[in-house]
C-alpha cells in the first residue's frame, strides 16, 4: 500500500484553466488514486473539477481564482504529508473519499449476453468457459467513473491484454459487460462502444432518477458473478446496482496492470463519440 | 407567481440550457451546458436573473413562445430576425412581452445557436443540479411544440410613473451590453485564441502550420467536438498516450488528417496528441462555429488569455449591476426571488 509514503508529483499546464497532473513510478494507477483522496479532501479554492485518468488528474479551475502554479504547489505538499497524518489514527473513518465498498455484480456469460466471449477466448488461448471462470476469479478495482459514470475497472486476470473490436458495435444494450486490455467496464446506457462484449448484467448500473445516481466510486473493488439465464430473468438478481458490503481496505489496485494496455483499453471515448 | 409560456414552434431542436454541471465530471458526466457560456450569461442578466439559471436554447429554424401573462425576456446568441407580435424588436437587451403576444426567432444566421432567458425561476427537470441536457445519460431536455414553460417570477411589470419620468431620459437605463464579439475577417473566418499544449513539440511543424491554416468546421462536429478539415501533421513517435481527462476547448490530432476542438460534452480522451488549447474566452465564439465556418487560430500565451477571461467577468459584473439598478428605478426588484450569482460566489461557474 502506498498511502503513508510520500508521492511524486508532475503538473503540466492544460491550457488556461487546467493543471494535468501524475504521479510518475511504479504504482502510478494507485498513486493517483491516492492523490485524488487528498486533493478531494481539501477543497482546493477555485478548483471547479477533478478529472481522473488512468494515470493522471486532470485539475480544472477558475483563473480568476487560482492558477496552475498554485494548484501545482497544493498538489506537491499533499503528496508529501503522509496521508495518515492528523487522521487520529483511523485512516477508514476519515478517509477523504469514502471507505472502499465491495461489489458482488450477478452477469449471464453465455453466446446471446456475451457476442465476444468465443472471440476473446481464441485471442488469450482459453477455452470460452475458462474465459469466464478467469473473469470471475478476478478481483476488480474501479480506476475511475468513465462516460456516462460508467465504472472503468483494473484487474483483468487473463494471459495476456485483450484487444478492442475492430469495428466498434453502434448500439451495446445497458449492463453489458465489457473488457478491453486488462480493464472492464460496464455499459450504463445504450450506445456504441468498441470493447468486448462478453456478458450482462440484469442491475441497472446508472439511474439519473436517483439523486445519487450511482453507488460506486473510484477505489470500490467488484467481482462478476456468473448466473444462469433464467435466475437473471428474475427478480432476485435485477433493481439498482447496490454495495455488498465494506471492501477489503484497499484504495488502490496492488498490482497495475501493464501499462501498454491502457491505451487499448482507452482509446475510444472521444474516437468513438466525437 | 407562475407564467406558462406555450411552445407554438420549436425549430429543429429547443432544448431547456443554463451553464452546465458543476462537480460532476470528476464523476463521469462531463460539465455540458451552453456551448456560448457567454451569451447565455448575458441573457440571464439581462433579465435579473443569476447568469447560471436556467433558459431555452434553440440551434436553428424558428422558436416561437405565448407568455400568459408579461413577461420580461432577452434573446442573445447567434444573429436572428426577433418579433413580438408584428414588432421587429432588438436583441441583447431586456423585452417586455405582454400577456398572449407571440415572441418569434427566426433566420438565425452567422452562428448556430440563440439563447431565449426569461425573467425568473424556470421549471425543469434536473440531472446533478443543472437542467442542462446529457443525451447519453438519456436526458435530452427537448422542449416540444405544444408544450408549456413555467416560469416562478416576481415580475408583475414596472412601475408606470417611473418609466413617464424616464421616458425623455433615454442615456438613464442604457445598459452596458458586452454583445459576443465574433470579429470575423475577410473571409468570414473567426479568431480563436490558442495557447500551446506540452505535446506540441511532439507534432513536428504543427505550430507553424496551425498559425497558418485556414481550418472549416466540418458537418461531423457535434456538441462532443468540432471537427475541422486542414492541414495537420502527426507525431513521428508512436508514444503511449493512456486515457486522461480534457478540459473543454483542447484542440487534437487523431490520426486521421482532421483537428478536433473539444466541446463541453468531451469525455475522457487517449491516443491522440493535445497541441493546444482554445482560451476561455474564446470559448463562446467556437460553440456558435456551424458546419462550413472558417477558423483561424492565433497563438496567445497563457497570461494573455487570463487577462482576456477577466476583462469578460468585468463585462459581466458591469452588466448585472446596471441591470439591477435599472429595474430598482423602474420598481422591480428580481433579487427578492431566486438566489442570485452574487450571493453564491463559486456555485456558478463564470463563463467558461
Amino acid at each position: 500500500m502506498n498511502t503513508s509514503q510520500a508521492l511524486s508529483v508532475t503538473a503540466v499546464p492544460f491550457g488556461d484553466s487546467a493543471v494535468m497532473l501524475s504521479t510518475p513510478g511504479g504504482s502510478a494507477r494507485a498513486d493517483i488514486i491516492e492523490l485524488r483522496g487528498r486533493l478531494l479532501a481539501r477543497r482546493l479554492p477555485g478548483v471547479v473539477d477533478v478529472v481522473s485518468g488512468l494515470e493522471s488528474l486532470l485539475i480544472e479551475f477558475d483563473p480568476l481564482e487560482s492558477s496552475a502554479e498554485q494548484v501545482e504547489l497544493a498538489a506537491r505538499l499533499l503528496a508529501e504529508v503522509p496521508a495518515d497524518a492528523g487522521r487520529g489514527g483511523d485512516a477508514d473513518a476519515s478517509s477523504p473519499v469514502r471507505a472502499p465498498h465491495r461489489f458482488d455484480v450477478p452477469v449471464v456469460f453465455d453466446e446471446e449476453t456475451g457476442p465476444d466471449l468465443a472471440a476473446v477466448a481464441v485471442e488469450v488461448g482459453l477455452e470460452a468457459a475458462e474465459v469466464v471462470r478467469r473473469i470471475a476469479g478476478s478481483t476488480f478495482t474501479i480506476a475511475l467513473l468513465g462516460a456516462a459514470m460508467a465504472p472503468m475497472m483494473d484487474g483483468l486476470d487473463l494471459p495476456r491484454p485483450v484487444r478492442r473490436s475492430t469495428t466498434p458495435r453502434t448500439d451495446v444494450v445497458p449492463g453489458s459487460v465489457m473488457i478491453a486490455g486488462s480493464n472492464a467496464i460496464i455499459q450504463p446506457f445504450p450506445g456504441p462502444s468498441g470493447w468486448r462484449v462478453v456478458g450482462r448484467t440484469p442491475k441497472r448500473i446508472v439511474d439519473i432518477e436517483r439523486d445519487e445516481p450511482v453507488s460506486f466510486a473510484p477505489g470500490d473493488t467488484v467481482r462478476f458473478v456468473p448466473v444462469p439465464r433464467g435466475e437473471a430473468e428474475g427478480d432476485a438478481h435485477g433493481g439498482f446496482l447496490l454495495p455488498s458490503g465494506d471492501g477489503p481496505g484497499a484504495t488502490g489496485p496492488d498490482d497495475a496492470g501493464p501499462a501498454a494496455d491502457s491505451r487499448a483499453a482507452a482509446s475510444t471515448e472521444t474516437e468513438a463519440r466525437a | 407567481m407562475i407564467a406558462t409560456l406555450r411552445v407554438t414552434d420549436t425549430g429543429w431542436l429547443t432544448t431547456f440550457q443554463d451553464l452546465g454541471r458543476v462537480g460532476s465530471e470528476q464523476r463521469g458526466v462531463p460539465t455540458g451546458g451552453a456551448a456560448d457560456q457567454h451569451s447565455a450569461s448575458v441573457a440571464n442578466l439581462l433579465v435579473g436573473n443569476p447568469r447560471g439559471a436556467a433558459l431555452v436554447e434553440s440551434v436553428g429554424g424558428e422558436l416561437a413562445l405565448v407568455p400568459d401573462r408579461d413577461v420580461l425576456v432577452a434573446v442573445t446568441g447567434a444573429p436572428a430576425y426577433v418579433t413580438v407580435g408584428d414588432l421587429e424588436i432588438e436583441r441583447w437587451t431586456p423585452v417586455l412581452v405582454p400577456a398572449g403576444c407571440e415572441l418569434r426567432v427566426s433566420d438565425i444566421h452567422s452562428g448556430t445557436r440563440v439563447y431565449v432567458a426569461v425573467g425568473g425561476a424556470l421549471r425543469a427537470p434536473r440531472l446533478l443540479g443543472s437542467v442542462a441536457p446529457d443525451a447519453r445519460m438519456g436526458f435530452p431536455q427537448t422542449i416540444a411544440t405544444g408544450s408549456a414553460i413555467e416560469v416562478e417570477t416576481g415580475f408583475a411589470g414596472f412601475d408606470p410613473a417611473a418609466l413617464d419620468a424616464l421616458a425623455d431620459d433615454e442615456a438613464a437605463l442604457r445598459l452596458p451590453v458586452p454583445e459576443l464579439c465574433f470579429g470575423e475577417g475577410e473571409q468570414g473566418e473567426w479568431t480563436v485564441d490558442v495557447v500551446e499544449s506540452a505535446e506540441l513539440d511532439r507534432v513536428p511543424g504543427m505550430r507553424e502550420l496551425l498559425a497558418e491554416t485556414l481550418y472549416t468546421v466540418t458537418d461531423r462536429s457535434n456538441h462532443v467536438g468540432l471537427r475541422l478539415d486542414g492541414a495537420v501533421t502527426h507525431p513521428e513517435s508512436d508514444e503511449e498516450i493512456v486515457s486522461h481527462g480534457v478540459p473543454v476547448g483542447a484542440l487534437e490530432v487523431p490520426h486521421a488528417d482532421e483537428l478536433i476542438v473539444l466541446g463541453r460534452y468531451r469525455s475522457l480522451t487517449a491516443g491522440y496528441p493535445i497541441v493546444g488549447f482554445a482560451t476561455r474566452a474564446s470559448l463562446p465564439v467556437l460553440g456558435q462555429a456551424g458546419p462550413g465556418r472558417a477558423l483561424r487560430f492565433r497563438w496567445v500565451d497563457r497570461r494573455d488569455a487570463v487577462l482576456r477571461h477577466a476583462a469578460r467577468e468585468h463585462e459581466l459584473r458591469a452588466l448585472e449591476i446596471a441591470v439591477r439598478d435599472s429595474f430598482a428605478r423602474l420598481g422591480y426588484s428580481p433579487r427578492a426571488t431566486p438566489a442570485s450569482a452574487l450571493a453564491e460566489p463559486g456555485q456558478h461557474p463564470t463563463t467558461r
